[in-house]
C-alpha cells in the first residue's frame, strides 16, 4: 500500500532551488500530500490548479478532437506553475518562483509524475 | 494597416516550424486577427478556446502570485499558448513537437502588434 509519509518526501525532494510549493492532489481539488510554506496556500493552489485544469480539459477536448490534455504551464507575474495529471483523477502541481527555468520545472513535473505512475496503478487496484 | 499585420501574421506561421494557427481575439472570443495553416481543422477558430482562457485567466490571477500573464496547454498532438495583453487574448496552437520557448518568444514579439490595438481600442492611441 501507500506510505503517506514516502510520498511527501518524494514531493520534498523537488521542493528546491526555487520552487515554493508541491501537491499532489485529487479531481476535485483536495491536497493528498504538499510540501509548501503554509497550509493555507497549499489548499488555495490545490483549489485553484484542479479548477483551472477541469475548465481548460472540459473545453479542450470538443476543439482539439478528442485529445487528451497532458500537461498545463500557467505563467503568472511573480511565479509560475505546472499541473499534470498521474493517473486519472490524480494531478501533481509544482508552484515556483518566477526566476526558475520553465524547462527545469518541466523536467523536475515530468521526473515526479514517472516516479509515483507505477505505485499509483498498484493502489489502484487495491481500491 | 490591416493587409500589412495579416502579411506579418501569415509570414510568422512559416517562421517557426509546426505553428498552425495565430489568432488575436477579445475577452468574448470574437477574433481580431486570424493566420492559420491550410491542413488545420476550422474548430480552434471557435470561440471556445479565447473564452475558456478568458476564465482561466480570471481563476489564475487569484493563485496569489499576481497577474495571469500565459498559459501553454499540451494536448496529445497539439500545444496551445494563450498570451494575455489587457483586453485582447492572443493564441497561438502549434504541433506538440514545436519548440515551446519559441513560441512564447514569439508571444512577447506579437505583444508590441497588440499593444497599438489595445491602444486604439481604449482610444489613446498615439500618432507618430
Amino acid at each position: 500500500m501507500l506510505k503517506p509519509k514516502t510520498i511527501s518526501l518524494v514531493l520534498k525532494q523537488a521542493t528546491t532551488g526555487g520552487v515554493k510549493a508541491t501537491l499532489l492532489l485529487n479531481s476535485e481539488g483536495s491536497p493528498l500530500a504538499f510540501i509548501s510554506d503554509s497550509d493555507r496556500e497549499a489548499r488555495v493552489y490545490a483549489a485553484i490548479a484542479s479548477n483551472i485544469w477541469n475548465t481548460i480539459e472540459r473545453n479542450g477536448k470538443s476543439v482539439m478532437n478528442g485529445n487528451a490534455l497532458k500537461f498545463l504551464l500557467v505563467g503568472c507575474e511573480e511565479g509560475n506553475v505546472v499541473i499534470t495529471t498521474v493517473n486519472n483523477n490524480m494531478f501533481l502541481c509544482l508552484v515556483a518562483k518566477p526566476e526558475v527555468e520553465l524547462g527545469m520545472l518541466k523536467a523536475k513535473i515530468d521526473a515526479l509524475t514517472k516516479h509515483l505512475e507505477e505505485p499509483f496503478q498498484q493502489a489502484a487496484t487495491y481500491m | 494597416m490591416s493587409e500589412e499585420i495579416q502579411m506579418y501574421f501569415d509570414k510568422l506561421l512559416l517562421r517557426i516550424d509546426g505553428l498552425k494557427v495565430i489568432t488575436v481575439t477579445d475577452r468574448d472570443g470574437v477574433i481580431l486577427i486570424k493566420s492559420e495553416s491550410k491542413d488545420f481543422s476550422d474548430r480552434v477558430l471557435e470561440p471556445t478556446l479565447s473564452t475558456t482562457f478568458s476564465v482561466v485567466n480570471d481563476q489564475a490571477s487569484k493563485l496569489g502570485l499576481k497577474k495571469n500573464k500565459f498559459i501553454i496547454s499540451v494536448y496529445e498532438n497539439h500545444q496551445v499558448v494563450h498570451f494575455n495583453n489587457a483586453t485582447l487574448i492572443t493564441t497561438l496552437v502549434a504541433d506538440s513537437t514545436a519548440n515551446t520557448g519559441m513560441l512564447l518568444n514569439l508571444g512577447d514579439e506579437l505583444k508590441d502588434v497588440t499593444d497599438v490595438i489595445v491602444s486604439a481600442l481604449s482610444g489613446h492611441q498615439d500618432i507618430s
